[in-house]
């Protein structure tokens, strides 16, 4: 039996690692040309983008500055910059290494430069008024606070939150996803989703060693939780009389419905984001390895081809069909997104509910193997491109030493 | 006069969804305390906004819902990290520092 796998011309970075361990010498050739290539492309892009200049590049250039218990930012002192040496304020270094190591996820993973792009500044404000049980985006820079010490404590400690707040402003750059209802659950969903990934790819930890948690560290020794939200098990992060129980739900049967208020969280932003983030979750746990690969991709891309008002139903259907797109149809890929999203009480659109069944029941006990047939089928792909650019290169040789013999003549 | 503070949304919205307000009665305090108290609501109510301000493009900022009943009369007062007025902001850290009083 033969499938037939639609593969696209743009092949993810981490596929092309893989094919440049290839046992083929030249298949190894052909990914090592690609990589060439789309690095050049990308080099002539970057240049492109510093001419039109929008705003002053900054490279993703670091500052941080110190409210002093104050809430008035333009107040703030200059503590550290690029440039500066470590601060004795261990806070000052915290926000400066996590700002850092979220420009580098962004960059070294997802080719993008800062938030913007185009290497916007990164600015982060620390000490933020007393006792402040918080960090927030405030549309251009991020705020942390000190936390009270009773039940929180210094929000730069977790880089899963510095990762969450500035991915708030990747959003803002992309999809722009409105902050309420079912936008604004995933716009949440999106930057715990980028957060937790920053927490991985830094401690390189594989799907199963990661803890999936956002804000482990933000509570006080004698506070009974282990994070705000969980995406392993949204509704479980915590459960203590302080708090009480975590409310997030990971299907949408217990979908919660709020009223679009500051005292409704704004239709349940920060509550709703428990599905899609459950949904990434079992994206990433099916596909197995790292999350920051495929899985990472698959979003991120998604991310850039939603609009403010995208729903969740929008964002899963996205989701299976740029799998496609980047592993082909029915690749392992396709399947765990088709699997995670059916399981969280989303069926993708288009797709009858028993073939969806099936499917996802492959993916489910397929494991790897399916990926293994994804790489394969661009191996070969690649080979055939090789055989064409040498039957290419051939006839240019030929062209070559036929215009040559001509001139001698 | 009964002064109430409700705190929503943040990193922490899920947990603040569920705590219920925390209030001051102007009768259980020093008069000293209770003139300052009146003032600072005073002037917040003076400054607040005819619409609420939303607060924009701000994420995981927090907001700040502070109720004031005197004389049968209930004012809601609602504003955030991003967009509080000067007098807001006082009145704010005055019942932040009453509440979190040991
Ligand atoms: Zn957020």
């Amino acid at each position: 039996m033969t499938t037939t796998r639609r593969v696209h011309c743009i092949i993810p970075p981490h596929l092309l690692d893989k094919l440049l361990e290839s046992d083929d010498s030249e298949v190894r050739k052909a990914a090592l040309d690609t990589m060439l290539t789309t690095t050049r492309l990308r080099g002539e892009r970057a240049i492109r983008a510093s001419f039109i200049g929008a705003t002053a590049p900054g490279n993703g250039r670091r500052t941080v500055f110190d409210c002093r218990q104050g809430r008035v930012l333009p107040t703030a002192t200059l503590v550290r910059t690029e440039e500066g040496t470590a601060s004795q304020d261990a806070s000052v270094n915290r926000a400066f290494d996590g700002l850092g190591l979220t420009r580098d996820f962004y960059h070294d993973v997802l080719q993008r430069d800062s938030i913007d792009g185009l290497g916007m500044r990164l600015n982060g404000y620390i000490h933020f008024d007393r006792m402040y049980n918080n960090a927030f985006w405030d549309g251009q820079q991020m705020v942390f606070g000190d936390g009270d010490g009773r039940m929180f404590t210094d929000f730069t400690g977790a880089v899963d939150v510095i990762g969450h707040e500035l991915t708030h402003g990747v959003t803002e750059y992309t999809a722009g996803l409105a902050y309420h209802d079912q936008p604004g659950a995933l716009n949440e969903s999106i930057s715990d989703v980028f957060g937790t990934l920053v927490k991985q790819w830094s401690a390189h930890q594989s799907v199963d060693a990661a803890d999936w948690l956002i804000g482990a560290e933000v509570f006080t020794p004698g506070i009974d939780a282990d994070a705000l939200r969980s995406l392993k098990a949204p509704g479980e992060a915590y459960d203590n009389p302080e708090f009480g129980k975590d409310p997030q739900p990971a299907h949408m049967n217990k979908y919660v419905n709020l009223p679009n208020t500051e005292r409704g969280d704004y239709g349940g932003v920060h509550i709703n984001s428990g599905i899609p983030n459950k949904a990434f979750y079992l994206t990433a746990t099916r596909i197995g390895g790292y999350a920051w690969q495929a899985p990472a991709l698959i979003w991120y891309e998604s991310l850039k081809a939603s609009t403010s008002q995208t729903q969740f139903q929008d964002f899963a259907d996205t989701t299976y069909q740029k799998a496609e797109e980047l592993y082909g149809a029915d690749s392992a890929e396709q399947l765990a997104v088709l699997a995670a999203w059916q399981d969280v009480g989303i069926h993708i659109s288009g797709i009858p509910t028993g073939i969806a069944r099936t499917r996802s029941h492959t993916a489910r006990h397929n494991g790897g193997v399916g990926h293994e047939d994804g790489v394969a089928a661009l191996s070969k792909q690649i080979k055939a491109l090789t055989a064409q650019v040498k039957a290419l290169a051939e006839d240019v040789t030929a062209l070559k030493s036929s215009n040559a013999l001509k001139s001698s003549r | 006069m009964k002064v109430s503070l409700a705190r929503h949304g943040g990193q922490a919205a899920a947990i603040r969804l569920q705590q219920p307000p925390e209030v001051v009665d102007t009768d259980t305090l020093p008069r000293s305390a209770a003139t300052e108290l009146t003032r600072l609501v005073a002037a917040a109510t003076a400054s607040a906004p005819a619409v609420s301000d939303r607060p924009g493009r701000a994420r995981d900022a927090m907001s700040y819902t502070i109720t004031v009943q005197d004389d049968g009369v209930t004012t809601d007062l609602t504003q955030s990290d991003t967009t509080m007025s000067p007098e807001f902001a006082a009145l704010l850290d005055w019942l932040d520092k009453h509440f979190t009083r040991p």
